[in-house]
């Protein structure tokens, strides 16, 4: 475990802190911008350049707005909701790795707050306690709506735990360790295959080596972070704003920060997992050009979870449900079978020969289409009229 | 005192007290809230201890799924309803005091039997670095040396959430058709909640229906086609007859039970 002093740390996390609300900020103009482009609109751009101040106005609105509390609301659980999902959110960022050692006036720190050796599963287990700021919130609101919408988030949240922690066992086990920093130093390796005489060269992102548990695992953050198409709780056609209907002022903006920063840290931590992190060409010899690649695979996945937002319609509860249960648990557990079972052939502890590929993989993959199938069926007899509609 | 023994006064000291409020709070759900506090406290101390792995095992199992569980539960029950369990007959009051004696005395008792140092485990902390950290030699103790219990024990779980869910499965999709008792209202088969038959239209092509024995319900899909609105003119069934049924006339009740029908296929 590599540490800083604690009063570096404590200065670094304060910048992270810092950088990350106001990348929160720019994200939904970011979104906003975004999501007009795609509805053939302009998006906002009253407010100076481009836009760019309207995540300023936005927020003195908010906090100009009266922070109520239903009369009937438990009010201390009411008051204490926001509070706890903004806090887990924000926390996350400090066991991200910006980058190895660098030396600032004179000064040698590393480029994150802690190197924690669980580090990825402390974003898991952030993740799972920031739930309870929108269970809590949508009992305390005493409204129906709110309660739905709570209910529908803690069945979510678990299901797709499971899922997202079960698609990073792979990665995990190509790493052989559960410490951020320690996975961004084996993808900087090179992956050297040779085809036919022709040696190709490839960085060691795990999104190469990981390809599916990368799939499920952006489906998984997305429902993680309640963000459409999975954003039942708060599915404003059907639960007018489901666990934030109660909430004004500046709590609701805390679910608002909440949501963003959690889709900002789940993007950084993709970027690390999965593609490489702060590494890419001349990361090593430009200095501050790992950050720059990490921030730019980061806002890749931000665009990602936008385009999604824009083009997919909501998915029903059942459906959502399904997804989790039928078809991404079983592909992660077969993912981490067979990342096992290749990590023990290339430890040399066992020899297969090689008509028995063919096998497992005949298996493996007639297993998968049975599934499928048998899913398509069901759930065509179960609405007939889904297909007589035209 | 050392910064490690004040943290762990204070995280002990929040610990207990959240725990008492754990059991004194009369409101299930800021139990449940202390409950959390009590765990997240406890995952702290493992922080203490060097024990990164168990801790966030602790935070991500107990905390983030259990707890979810409960308030799930929690929140599903009318907590008006519950029985009071504050205000309950003299007997329990005194038999609940001396069990709790008797648990403080056992537990007590442990400390001063083991002196309250506490004892070194069977891994000293140089074992443990050699396998390079508590996350390895804990997957080690779990995943090489006690296997065959570790296994047998998820077996048993999951025959045991199996159980609960053919234990929680209502009758009608244990049983195969079973009769009930009480006729419901169902667009598709048209049987009025006190059980008198409704009368139907004949869609043409189609054999009438039989009226159903008061009471009964029949399965869904049984020898009915489901009919789908695509033109306010024309009617069409899904699949069969492609060509559009001559008009059934302007009879309003015919119209009203095609639309009924077309909700129960759209459903």
């Amino acid at each position: 475990m590599v540490e800083n002093p604690l009063w570096v740390a404590l200065i670094v996390g304060a910048v992270l802190m810092f950088i990350t609300l106001t990348g929160m900020a720019y994200m939904t103009w970011f979104e906003r911008k975004v999501l007009a482009r795609f509805q053939d609109r302009l998006g906002p751009t009253r407010t100076g350049p481009f836009g760019l101040m309207q995540p300023l106005a936005d927020a003195v609105k908010l906090l100009g707005k009266e922070d109520l509390v239903p009369a009937s609301a438990d009010k201390w659980v009411f008051l204490l909701a926001p509070i706890i999902i903004f806090m887990t959110a924000i926390v996350g960022v400090s066991v991200i790795p910006f980058g190895g050692e660098i030396s600032i006036f004179g000064f040698e720190l590393n480029l994150f707050a802690a190197d924690v050796n669980v580090g990825a599963l402390v974003i898991l287990a952030l993740g799972s306690v920031g739930v309870y700021g929108i269970i809590l919130g949508a009992f305390a609101s005493a409204n129906r709506f709110s309660l739905l919408g709570g209910l529908r988030a803690a069945a979510q949240v678990i299901s797709y735990e499971m899922v997202l922690a079960l698609s990073l066992v792979g990665v995990f086990m190509l790493a052989g360790s559960l410490s951020l920093r320690e996975i961004l130093v084996a993808q900087q390796d090179n992956l050297v295959f040779d085809v036919f005489g022709l040696s190709i060269s490839l960085p060691n992102w795990f999104i190469l080596s990981q390809p599916i548990a990368f799939v499920v695992y952006i489906i998984a953050a997305v429902a993680e972070t309640n963000r459409a198409p999975f954003d039942l709780p708060e599915a404003e056609s059907e639960l007018v704003a489901g666990f934030h209907t109660e909430y004004s002022g500046f709590r609701f903006s805390l679910y608002f920060l909440g949501e963003y920063i959690n889709m900002i840290v789940i993007s950084l931590f993709a970027a690390t997992l999965f593609l490489g992190g702060t590494d890419g060409p001349f990361a090593q010899d430009i200095w501050g050009l790992g950050v720059l690649y990490l921030l730019a695979k980061a806002v890749l996945f931000l665009f990602f979870y936008v385009w999604l937002r824009a083009t997919l319609p909501r998915f029903r509860f059942d459906q959502l449900m399904g997804i989790a249960w039928k078809v991404l648990l079983p592909i992660a557990l077969l993912n981490v079978l067979f990342t096992a079972f290749v990590r023990l052939i290339s430890n040399g502890e066992i020899t297969v020969p090689g008509w028995a590929w063919l096998i497992v993989a005949g298996v493996a993959i007639g297993a998968l289409l049975l599934s499928l199938a048998g899913e398509r069926t069901r759930s065509d007899h179960s609405r007939p009229a889904a297909q007589a509609g035209d | 005192m050392d910064w490690a023994s004040l943290a762990f006064y204070l995280i002990a000291t929040v610990c207990v007290l959240s725990a008492a409020g754990v059991v004194i709070s009369p409101n299930p759900v800021h139990s449940a809230i202390f409950l959390i506090l009590c765990f997240l406290n406890i995952a702290a101390t493992f922080v203490l201890l060097g024990a990164e792995f168990l801790a966030v095992a602790q935070v991500i199992v107990y905390t983030g799924a259990i707890l979810v569980l409960l308030l799930f539960v929690l929140m599903l029950v009318d907590t008006e309803k519950l029985p009071d369990f504050h205000t309950g007959q003299p007997v329990q009051r005194v038999v609940g005091l001396i069990l709790g004696l008797i648990l403080l005395l056992e537990i007590g008792a442990a400390i001063v039997a083991r002196s309250i140092e506490g004892q070194p485990g069977s891994a000293s902390r140089a074992e443990v670095e050699a396998v390079g950290g508590n996350t390895q030699a804990l997957g080690r103790v779990l995943y090489d040396d006690n296997l065959l219990a570790f296994i047998s024990v998820s077996l048993v779980l999951t025959v045991a959430v199996i159980g609960a869910i053919v234990l929680a499965l209502p009758d009608r999709v244990r049983g195969t058709n079973k009769q009930r008792g009480t006729g419901t209202i169902n667009l598709g088969h048209p049987v009025g909640a006190d059980g008198t038959p409704l009368a139907l239209p004949q869609v043409r092509g189609e054999a009438p229906i039989p009226p159903m024995a008061p009471g009964t319900l029949r399965p869904v899909g049984a020898d009915r086609r489901i009919v789908m609105v695509s033109d306010p003119d024309t009617y069409n069934t899904v699949g069969q007859h492609e060509e559009p049924l001559p008009d059934l006339g302007d009879d309003d009740a015919s119209r009203r039970s095609l639309a009924g029908r077309q909700g129960e296929g759209t459903r």
